[in-house]
């Protein structure tokens, strides 16, 4: 299967790709205002401080939007579908982009409690979701 | 609000395709087609907007206000080139009247062109990249059904809308079109419901008839003084309400919450300028990519409460003869979506009703009209409120 479309690894993301190869799902923290955000920023979007550290996160989410695509968009994931792209809540705050994995398509529901895997492409370890156990 | 500043004149090409012009060469013919109608000469024009060309493509010409006053021969004293996605053309008008209000300028030109690539000439992958973020989104698979097709899945969630409602919206634009011997769809006959459920899927829960149309298009606008435009036409239209909101470009961000778009902000604001209530309003415009979209806004904008706006369109009120015309011209769905002018169409169908230029599917009333464009994937927002008299 294709790799599909891959990040660019840069000084500022690094961090964050370093922690998914460790099966870790890393968000910036605010230390002035305890704010949860992703995952690039050099400055908190909630009180503009910037005194920010990585926190390690449950992977616990939940599904607040979903689709299936049945038609491939572009060649490099033509290979994929279908596939569910979905958005998640974490729980400990950030919402984010992720496929959901491990099911039926048809499974994957708004409101579905899911959980963090990771789906090695190439270089990457991307964050991945499936149904709670 | 504005009743010092109007509307004098809008142009419109014809949806389709235009392989004979380059993105850049659009915006000249826009305008050149435009001026061979209006009774306007070169001293009359000292302002001038546009927007970026070739975005949808993926060569994205940021000077396009430099080489389109050149090519006119202007030099304006107020102008530039304003990007917004689909709110762009809205926004113009506001910063046109802001500038002739102060003096900066008489008359301003707000252009809009937009040209997509054809099917499968890697269109797909590119506007996916200008919507999504490229380290966090773009390596699963996002692409614009797809982003669009998260916000509708919110929406049927939370509110209940079904598959039947959201096709009922496509059922509806075609049914304008039919009326619009220029929309791209006019001649293509009736839908219904049961057309767009057995047409392909695309994204759950979009059919390809939940989609609009990709075709190429664009048009100016002219915003002068009022004592002017009404020298240029017997029925300018004026801007009694407008609301503004930039939210940020991509759905993570946005998130969890994608349904209550800036609209809810935008549309209080117009309507508290305008001094005028949902009930004031004779027809809307509703920026409609997809299905879901004009539902979305109906609610966002208090004109059917949380949960109704399915039930609303599918008992026909946006029809033609219905008690809230929308998207008359046929809509993104069905007019055509006219690649990054798009927000310029839904803009001039509203314009075009309240000054009573809009032909064959002219609204009998059409005092005034409800305006609201978005940029993006519901990121940035704008409404205007239009009315016939002041």
């Amino acid at each position: 299967m294709s790799n599909g479309p891959l990040p660019t690894l840069t000084p500022l993301n690094q961090i964050y790709w370093e922690g998914t190869a460790k099966r870790e799902l890393r968000v910036r923290h605010c230390r002035a205002c305890d704010a949860r955000f992703r995952f690039v920023r050099s400055m908190c979007p909630v009180c503009w401080s910037e005194d920010l550290d990585w926190q390690v996160v449950s992977g616990r989410g939940k599904v607040v939007a979903c689709t299936i695509v049945t038609s491939a968009p572009y060649e490099s994931v033509a290979d994929r579908v279908p596939y569910v792209l979905a958005l998640i809540h974490v729980a400990e705050g950030p919402t984010m982009m992720a496929n959901v994995v491990e099911c039926a398509p048809e499974a994957v529901h708004v409101g579905m409690a899911v959980d963090l895997t990771f789906e090695v492409r190439g270089e990457f370890t991307l964050p991945q979701f499936r149904p709670a156990k | 609000m504005a009743h010092d500043v109007a509307i004098a004149a809008a142009y419109e090409l014809k949806p389709g395709r235009y392989p004979e012009f380059s993105a850049e060469d659009m915006y000249r013919e826009v305008v050149t087609r435009a001026l061979r109608e209006w009774p306007v000469k070169p001293k009359d024009i000292d302002g001038l907007l546009t927007a970026p060309s070739g975005m949808v493509a993926g060569k994205i010409d940021a000077l396009s206000h430099e080489k389109l006053a050149g090519k006119l021969g202007l030099q304006p004293r107020f102008a530039n080139t304003m990007s917004a996605g689909g709110a762009t053309f809205a926004m113009m008008v506001l910063r046109a009247i802001a500038a002739v209000r102060d003096g900066q300028a008489e008359g301003v030109l707000c252009v809009g062109s937009g040209k997509f690539l054809k099917q499968g000439a890697g269109g797909g992958e590119i506007v996916a990249r200008l919507s999504s973020e490229p380290d966090f989104e773009l390596p699963y698979g996002p692409c614009i059904p797809a982003l669009y097709a998260l916000i509708a899945s919110q929406f049927m969630a939370e509110r209940g809308a079904t598959p039947e409602d959201l096709a009922r919206v496509a059922v509806s634009a075609r049914r304008w079109a039919l009326r619009n011997p220029r929309a791209l769809m006019h001649e293509r006959g009736e839908i219904t419901i049961q057309d767009v459920l057995s047409s392909r899927v695309i994204a759950s829960p979009f059919h390809y008839l939940d989609c609009s149309v990709p075709t190429d298009g664009g048009g100016v606008l002219l915003v002068t003084s009022a004592a002017r435009a009404r020298e240029l036409t017997p029925h300018p239209a004026y801007i009694l309400g407008y609301g503004e909101m930039h939210r940020p470009a991509s759905l993570s961000e946005t998130g969890p919450r994608l349904i209550e778009s800036g609209a809810t902000q935008t549309g209080p604001a117009a309507f508290k300028r305008a001094g005028l209530t949902q009930r004031d309003i004779d027809l809307v415009q509703l920026y409609d990519a997809f299905s879901a979209t004009p539902l979305i806004l109906l609610e966002n904008l208090g004109f059917c409460a949380p949960g109704t706006a399915g039930r609303f369109v599918q008992s026909g009120a946006t029809d033609p003869g219905g008690s809230l015309p929308m998207n008359t011209g046929g809509g993104l769905l069905s007019f055509g979506h006219t690649g990054e002018a798009s927000g310029m169409s839904v803009l001039l169908e509203g314009v075009r009703q309240v000054m009573g230029q809009a032909g064959p599917n002219q609204v009998e009333k059409a005092s005034t009209a409800l305006v609201h464009v978005y940029g993006g994937m519901m990121y940035e927002h704008a409404t205007l409120i239009l009315g016939r008299s002041p």
